[in-house]
C-alpha cells in the first residue's frame, strides 16, 4: 500500500479537529470539508485545505456521499478519515470509497455490514464463545413466537431493532402486556427509522455497566487490547463521562474481557480500531452487545493512559505498517476521565442549544486536554450533533482524576448556549459516582433538575453583583405608571452599548 | 445610595459605604467588603466577596438583570427605593384639571424633552433629572398641553420642586 500524504477528513467539529491535529503533527496534508454555517468552524480554519460540501443539512453535506468523493477525488486524497457519526460506520460509503481508489481509514465495508447487523454480530460472538445476552437467536417472526420466549427467558426483557444502534430502537418490556403494545410500536419505529422492521429479543439486565474494549487490529494479523471504558454514565442512551479502566474491574475480569473482545475481532478478521461493546451485571458477568467499527468519542481517556495516538494507529494501519508498538501494547498507566461538554439545557430535559458562543476559556494546567470544536463568536449550527468539547482529565488514581476533572470544570468558561458543565460538576461531585457506584441508570435513580439550582453562597453573590453591576451603570428611572404599569421597570442605559451593537 | 434587589420573589435592601479604598455592602444586617472590578472582555466582572473570588456576567435580560455564574444564570431584579417617593408624588399631582410635574428627588434638572405647546402623551418622557449619578427620566401621568416650564436647565431641583405645567388636552 502506497504511503498515505493527504487525508481528506469526513466530518466537522471537534473530531475534525482531533483529527487533523494528528494528521498534521504526522506531515499528512489535512483537508477539511464543510458546510455553508460551517465555512468560519473550527476545522475549517485549522486544516491544510477545506472545500465547500454545501447547504446545511447533514443529507445536502456532510452525508451528501457523492460530493464527497467527488471532492476526495478532485483534490487527490489519498484517503479519507470519517471520524464518528456520519459516514464511520456505512459500509457502502467505504465501498465507494474503495472503489474510487481512495483509502477508508476503517475496517473492510464487509467487516462493517458483517457487525452493523445486530443479529449477525451476535452470532459472531456466539461462535468466538463470547457470553451474550440470553435471547432470541435470530429475528422474531411473530408476537406469538415473541411470548413463548419471554417465559424461557423471563422478563423484564428488551425489544430490540436488529439495524438499530447507538440506543435507538430498543424498548424495555416487563409483562406480556407491554411486550404486545411494544411489538408494533418497536417494529414500525424500526421500519421507520432503519427501513428494516425485523427485531430481536433479550433478557434485560436492570442496573447494567456499559463497558467497552479497544481494539486495535493491523494487516499483519495482530489483534491487541487497549484496556477498557466504562460509560455507564448515559441519558437517553447517550454516553455523558467516561473513564478508563472501570472502577468494577479487577486484573482478572480485565483478562478475560480483553481476550473475548480480541477474539470476536478475530473471528470477524477485523482491521484498524473498534470497540466491542459489553453489559455487565451485578455479578461481575460481562455479555456482548455490539461493535463500533470506528473511532469512539471517548477514545481520548484511553490515548491518556496508554500515551498512544489512536489516530496515528490508524493511519499506520490504513498503509499497511504494523503497531507502533509491535506484540505488545504500552501497560496503561493511572486514571483518565472524559466529561462530554453539550450545547443543552440538563434542567430541561437535555434539551439541545444553539447560539453564538459569546464566551469562552477552557481549562489548562496538569493532566487536562481539552478537545473542543468552537471558539468565542462561533455560532452553533442547528443541524449537527451538540457535542462542543471533550473535557479530558488524567491522575495517578481515580480519585486523583475525579478531583483534577472538578477542578477543571470549575475553570471551564462557556456562555451562549446552554450547556451541561453544571450538570457534570454535579455528577463528579456525587459520592455514588466518587465511590465508583455506576448504572446505566445512574441519572434515572440520583439525578433530579433542580440538584443544579444554585447554592446559597451563589445566590447571594449573583444578588451583589446585580446590585454592584446597577450602581456602576448609570441608571434611567421610567417614572410614572400613567401608561398602566404598574411597576415601572428601570431601564439600563449602558454607556458602552450606547449606538453599538444591541442584544435581541 | 440604597437599592432594592428581588431574587427569587424576595425583597432584599442593598446599602452601599465607602469606607476609604473599601465598598461595604450592608445586606440583611451583614456588612460585606466587596470589590468588583470589570474584566476587559465585556459584561464581566471579578467579584472579591469578603476575599472570595468569583466570576460574573452580568447582561440585562427580558424581566430583569440576568447573573451568570458556575454557569448557571440567576434573573435578579434591582430597583430603586425612591420608586415609593415617585408613586407618593404621582399621587399628588394627580388631582386638579392639569397635571403638574414635580421632581422626585433632590437633583439636576438635566434637561427638559419637551416645550411649550407641546402636546404630551400620557406616560411620555418630559424631562431628565440627574441623581446620585444616574439619569432619571420623568414622564407625564395623564398627559395634555405644556403650558409652563418652570427651572431652568442645568439647575439643582429639591424633593417635590414643580417642573412643568400641563393643561389636560381638549376631550
Amino acid at each position: 500500500m502506497k504511503p498515505i500524504r493527504r487525508v481528506l477528513i469526513a466530518n466537522r467539529g471537534e473530531i475534525a479537529v482531533r483529527i487533523l491535529r494528528t494528521l498534521r503533527e504526522l506531515d499528512i496534508t489535512s483537508i477539511a470539508v464543510f458546510s455553508d454555517p460551517d465555512r468560519s468552524a473550527l476545522h475549517v480554519l485549522l486544516a491544510d485545505e477545506a472545500y465547500r460540501l454545501g447547504p446545511g443539512p447533514s443529507r445536502d453535506s456532510y452525508l451528501n456521499q457523492e460530493r464527497v468523493l467527488e471532492i476526495a477525488r478532485r483534490v487527490r486524497a489519498d484517503a479519507i478519515h470519517p471520524g464518528y457519526g456520519f459516514f464511520a460506520e456505512n459500509q457502502g460509503f467505504a465501498r465507494a470509497c474503495e472503489e474510487a481508489g481512495i483509502a477508508f481509514i476503517g475496517p473492510k465495508h464487509a467487516t462493517i455490514a458483517a457487525l452493523g447487523d445486530k443479529l449477525a454480530a451476535r452470532a459472531a460472538a456466539v461462535r468466538a464463545g463470547v457470553p451474550v445476552i440470553p435471547g432470541s437467536e435470530g429475528p422474531l417472526e411473530t408476537l406469538d413466537e415473541a411470548r413463548a420466549l419471554a417465559k424461557k427467558i423471563g422478563f423484564p426483557l428488551m425489544l430490540k431493532a436488529a439495524a438499530g444502534g447507538g440506543g435507538k430502537g430498543m424498548r424495555i418490556v416487563r409483562t406480556n402486556a407491554e411486550l404486545e403494545s411494544a411489538w408494533g410500536v418497536t417494529r414500525g419505529e424500526a421500519l421507520a427509522a432503519f427501513g428494516d422492521d425485523r427485531v430481536f429479543i433479550e433478557r434485560a439486565i436492570e442496573r447494567p455497566r456499559h463497558v467497552e474494549a479497544q481494539i486495535l487490529a493491523d494487516s499483519t494479523g495482530r489483534v491487541v487490547f487497549l484496556g477498557e471504558r466504562e460509560c455507564s454514565v448515559q441519558r437517553r442512551n447517550q454516553k455523558l463521562l467516561e473513564e478508563t479502566p472501570s472502577p468494577a474491574f479487577d486484573l482478572k475480569m480485565r483478562e478475560a474481557f480483553g481476550e473475548a473482545a480480541c477474539r470476536i475481532a478475530k473471528a470477524v478478521g477485523y482491521l484498524n480500531a473498534g470497540t466491542v461493546e459489553f453489559m455487565l451485571d451485578e455479578h461481575g458477568h460481562f455479555y456482548f452487545l455490539e461493535v463500533n467499527t470506528r473511532l469512539q468519542v471517548e477514545h481520548p481517556v484511553t490515548e491518556m493512559v496508554t500515551g498512544l495516538d489512536l489516530v496515528a494507529e490508524q493511519v499506520r494501519i490504513t498503509e499497511g505498517a504494523p503497531l507502533s508498538f509491535g506484540d505488545t501494547p504500552p501497560a496503561p498507566r493511572g486514571w483518565s476521565m472524559e466529561a462530554r461538554i453539550i450545547a443543552e439545557d440538563p434542567a430541561a430535559a437535555f434539551m439541545p442549544s444553539i447560539g453564538r458562543v459569546e464566551r469562552v476559556r477552557f481549562p489548562q494546567g496538569p493532566g487536562v486536554r481539552n478537545d473542543a470544536g468552537i471558539y468565542r463568536g462561533f455560532e452553533i449550527p442547528v443541524y449537527y450533533d451538540s457535542l462542543l468539547s471533550k473535557l479530558v482529565v488524567w491522575g495517578e488514581n481515580r480519585e486523583q482524576a475525579r478531583k483534577r476533572l472538578l477542578r477543571a470544570l470549575d475553570e471551564f468558561v462557556l456562555e451562549g448556549p446552554r450547556h451541561n458543565i453544571a450538570f457534570q460538576r454535579w455528577l463528579a461531585a456525587h459520592p455514588e459516582f466518587a465511590a465508583g457506584r455506576l448504572s446505566t441508570r445512574f441519572l434515572g435513580d440520583h439525578f433530579r433538575p433542580e440538584m443544579l439550582a444554585p447554592s446559597r453562597e451563589a445566590t447571594e453573590v449573583a444578588l451583589l453583583a446585580a446590585a454592584l453591576h446597577a450602581r456602576e451603570e448609570r441608571l434611567e428611572i421610567a417614572i410614572g405608571g400613567g401608561n398602566g404599569v404598574e411597576r415601572s421597570p428601570w431601564r439600563w442605559s449602558d454607556r458602552r452599548r450606547a449606538g453599538g451593537r444591541t442584544r435581541p | 445610595m440604597k437599592l432594592w434587589v428581588t431574587l427569587e420573589g424576595r425583597d432584599t435592601e442593598v446599602e452601599f459605604h465607602t469606607e476609604g479604598e473599601t465598598l461595604i455592602l450592608e445586606l440583611e444586617g451583614r456588612r460585606i467588603a466587596a470589590d468588583f472590578h470589570r474584566l476587559p472582555d465585556g459584561e464581566v466582572y471579578s467579584l472579591l466577596v469578603d476575599g472570595r473570588s468569583h466570576e460574573v456576567r452580568v447582561s440585562p435580560g427580558a424581566e430583569a438583570l440576568d447573573v451568570t455564574l458556575d454557569g448557571t444564570t440567576v434573573p435578579v431584579e434591582v430597583r430603586h427605593p425612591l420608586e415609593k417617593v415617585l408613586r407618593a408624588t404621582m399621587k399628588a399631582s394627580r388631582a386638579g384639571a392639569g397635571e403638574t410635574v414635580v421632581s422626585p428627588m433632590p437633583g439636576l434638572l438635566v434637561s427638559y424633552r419637551v416645550k411649550v405647546g407641546d402636546s404630551v402623551a400620557p406616560g411620555q418622557a418630559v424631562a431628565v433629572i440627574e441623581a446620585m449619578k444616574m439619569q432619571n427620566e420623568l414622564t407625564a401621568r395623564h398627559g395634555g398641553l405644556v403650558t409652563d416650564l418652570l427651572v431652568d436647565e442645568r439647575a439643582s431641583v429639591s424633593a417635590g420642586q414643580p417642573l412643568l405645567k400641563l393643561k389636560a388636552a381638549p376631550g
